[in-house]
């Protein structure tokens, strides 16, 4: 049974470079690993010594690795999609998606759409299958108030797959009916954005995460509250839950226990709790109890957390961030014994 | 500009409209006389006035700059960062792609890619970097704005000799802004504002006609007890209250409300921007030394993103003044400077920050005096060492005191004691200037 009172790391893995994404294979510890070096690593990250095989291919940092079926989708900083073949570590298709760096990429809970979204503050769907374009969602300002580039960080699909959460730089978030491609609703969290008009004179911060609950009523957003010195991650880890069709906040989890970016979300499937990971030098993660909104675990990571995955039933993690790979289990250690058989 | 603010403030007989369309009316009895053209027919004369129309504007970049996000970008390399390089119009030669537009005005622009200043906190870094030299405890030594002033002004020029804006608090402290042993007649004016000094203005209880009745009883005084006793501090007096009525009359060199508006867009919306402007009027109308100061870039955390902020901005800024002083015909006069106290380190923290390194960065140095399209020193493949050419601040400064016209081992005289514009036995980097 996955308890947060439970979490160990099982496996810590070395990795050159800042490791930004990753997809698992559903039921293995195989992973694939977008990397700072341009390249993707597929390895199975609990064998006694992995052995990374490099799919490459993208010209810059590697920020979105996602499976559809039996084809791994990727997105980098080139501003392209690829799609491999995960058996043949083969490119299959490269379309250049986007003017500016792709932040992120999502998958449809069917696998049959692919999201992205790109500092051109323009969200793209994909058809995963042959790569066509579905739809194009604008609804973020290219600019921020304050007359700078914006950024679109991040973007979440639904749990029914009905809806698409984008957030960007400045704290405005926009969902939307994935089907139409219509904006149906917005959600603001401005204090995940941090002007410094005095000090310093330009920006930090933005939404860096996002993740609707099982019953897709609620959705999470992830960032760094305010910030006094910007030179720094020195803010709080921010999270704000919305019950999004009411535009009510339900609640703000933020506290001093971390400082840093929570640039992954992930609810537990029976909506028990919400897990946040991030850092700043270094890294944490957290679990929040949905029904009191507090903090029922916070520990520190081994490495600033970039992207996660969680087990469906909850009681794994796979994550990757600067330099290394971890695996966290949940479950109690004769459980996780038995399971293992 | 207009032409009769453009007059107000430039000296009659060296301003350069003075030397291209004769000599002006003027107060300068001395002067009143010349033509542009006698000048110009005395060697020593016509130097000094050549030199006299040279500008400096320093763009400093406070709290360190990324020389791989700017000048020197290392691309598919571990340190490189997620940036691409772009070809500039100098065959050969590759920037930051997050500045487009310089690349395409490098042909009056010379990279340094090989200072090694060794200095990695701030304070200290700043110092260097303003004073040319390590302090001595026994010597106030003068910075390069006021060794400049102290060059290029004309002393009979109604606008300012030296401005300084640094308006952002953080690392303010650390802006150096001294005379030293040049006393200070060549301190600068340190602006905090946006654009106008504060308390320039009249005050509104006070009329035109009143102020002027005021200055002229206390200049009839001050005459009048001059003619009784000969002390250099009386002139001093009277000096500083006619810099400080300049002062007050300069006030619209500081508005750029006057600018049309196709010109205010060109330079964009920023502080930055508009400050910029506003140091191309004060050249324009005879300031030789003016230093914006864009701060903070100390990015220890989120480098990228930063330099995405600040460099997209720097790339419009200098692109718009550079232009503006083309088109006025100001730019082969007018030496442009993007300084920092350092760079940042090619390792890449886990904050995705680059933090403080002074081993091997990047300066650039455009339009006066300057090899365009040259890139001077080099370092290794990952940024980390200084492979070729390495040069410090004294280098640097002798590279920029040359540009000028300026003698680098130039000598002043504190008492007896000789102190050359830069130690003695420096170089310049003869390999970007013109």
């Amino acid at each position: 049974m996955s308890n947060p009172q439970n979490l160990k790391v099982v496996k810590e893995q070395q990795q050159t470079g800042i490791l930004f994404s990753l997809a698992r294979v559903p039921g293995e510890s195989r992973l694939f690993v977008g990397a700072s070096d341009a390249n993707i690593y597929d390895l199975d990250v609990m064998a006694e010594k992995p052995e990374p095989a490099a799919l490459s291919g993208h010209e810059s940092y590697v920020t979105g690795t996602v499976l559809a079926g039996d084809q791994l989708i990727s997105s980098a900083y080139d501003g392209r999609l690829m799609w491999w073949d995960i058996e043949t570590r083969q490119t299959i298709r490269s379309v250049p998606a986007h003017q500016r760096w792709i932040r992120e990429l999502a998958v449809t809970p069917d696998g049959r759409q692919v999201i992205s979204v790109a500092d051109d503050m323009v969200c793209r769907v994909w058809d995963a299958a042959d790569g066509s374009l579905l739809h194009e969602l604008r609804g973020h300002a290219p600019q921020t108030p304050h007359h700078f580039p914006s950024m679109l960080y991040t973007c979440a699909v639904s749990p029914d797959g009905r809806f698409l959460a984008t957030g960007d730089r400045v704290g405005h978030n926009v969902i939307w009916e994935l089907k139409t491609g219509q904006s149906i609703a917005t959600v603001e969290t401005p204090t995940m954005y941090t002007w410094d008009p005095k000090q310093r004179i330009h920006s930090i911060g933005g939404v860096r995460s996002l993740a609707f609950s099982p019953d897709s009523t609620y959705l999470a957003v992830g960032g760094i509250g305010q910030i006094g010195n910007i030179d720094h991650l020195g803010g709080p880890a921010r999270v704000e839950v919305f019950d999004w069709k009411k535009n009510e906040r339900t609640y703000e989890l933020a506290d001093d226990k971390f400082k840093g970016l929570v640039e992954r979300l992930a609810f537990h499937p029976n909506s028990d709790w919400l897990l946040a990971a991030g850092g700043d030098h270094g890294g944490f993660i957290q679990f929040y109890d949905l029904e009191t909104g507090k903090a029922i675990r916070q520990e520190k990571a081994p490495m600033h957390v970039h992207d996660l995955a969680l087990s469906p039933q909850a009681d794994e993690i796979y994550a990757v961030g600067h330099g290394k790979i971890v695996v966290w289990q949940l479950a109690a250690e004769a459980e996780a014994a038995a399971a293992a058989g | 500009m207009s032409q009769e603010l453009f007059d107000r403030f430039s000296s009659p007989g060296v301003s350069r409209r003075g030397l291209l369309g004769g000599m002006l009316g003027g107060a300068v009895a001395a002067t009143a006389n010349l033509t542009g053209l006698d000048v110009l027919q005395q060697p020593a004369l016509a130097d000094t006035l050549k030199r006299n129309d040279r500008r400096v504007i320093l763009l400093w970049l406070a709290g360190g700059a990324s020389q791989l996000e700017t000048w020197d970008p290392k691309p598919g390399r571990p340190t490189g960062g997620p940036f691409r390089a772009i070809q500039t119009n100098v065959p050969g030669v590759q920037i930051s792609e997050l500045m487009p537009k310089m690349s395409q005005r490098l042909q009056h622009t010379a990279i340094i890619r090989s200072l090694n200043t060794k200095i990695g906190d701030h304070g200290g870094g700043a110092r260097l970097m303003h004073l040319g030299r390590r302090d001595e405890s026994n010597l106030r030594l003068p910075d390069l704005g006021a060794m400049l002033a102290r060059e290029l002004s004309d002393p009979r020029s109604l606008a300012p000799d030296y401005v300084t804006y640094y308006t952002a608090t953080e690392g303010r402290g650390n802006a150096v802004g001294q005379a030293g042993f040049l006393g200070s007649r060549f301190a600068p004016m340190f602006l905090t504002t946006e654009a106008q000094p504060e308390n320039l203005s009249r005050l509104t209880a006070i009329t035109a006609t009143e102020d002027q009745r005021r200055a002229e009883m206390r200049s009839l005084l001050s005459q009048r007890f001059a003619a009784e006793r000969q002390t250099g501090a009386v002139g001093s007096h009277d000096e500083a209250y006619a810099r400080v009525r300049n002062l007050m009359a300069g006030e619209k060199l500081f508005d750029i409300s006057d600018e049309p508006q196709a010109i205010r867009d060109l330079y964009g919306p920023t502080l930055f921007g508009k400050q910029a402007l506003v140091a191309r009027r004060l050249i324009e109308a005879g300031t030789p030394f003016v230093k914006i100061s864009r701060a903070w870039w100390d990015s220890h955390g989120q480098n990228f993103e930063t330099h995405l902020e600040l460099v997209t901005e720097l790339d419009n800024v200098m692109a718009a003044l550079l232009d503006d002083l083309k088109a006025r015909g100001l730019l082969e006069s007018t030496l442009v400077v993007t300084l920092s106290e350092f760079g940042r380190t090619p390792n890449i923290n886990a904050s995705l920050g680059r933090d403080h390194f002074a081993k091997a960065w990047s300066t650039s140095l455009t339009g006066c005096g300057i090899q365009g399209g040259s890139v001077y020193g080099k370092t290794d493949p990952d940024g980390h060492t200084v492979a070729d050419g390495e040069i410090g601040a004294a280098e640097l400064f002798a590279t920029i005191f040359e540009a000028l016209g300026i003698d680098p081992q130039k000598e002043y005289h504190v008492g007896s004691r000789p102190v050359p514009l830069t130690d003695i036995g420096t170089l310049p980097v003869t390999e970007v200037l013109a």
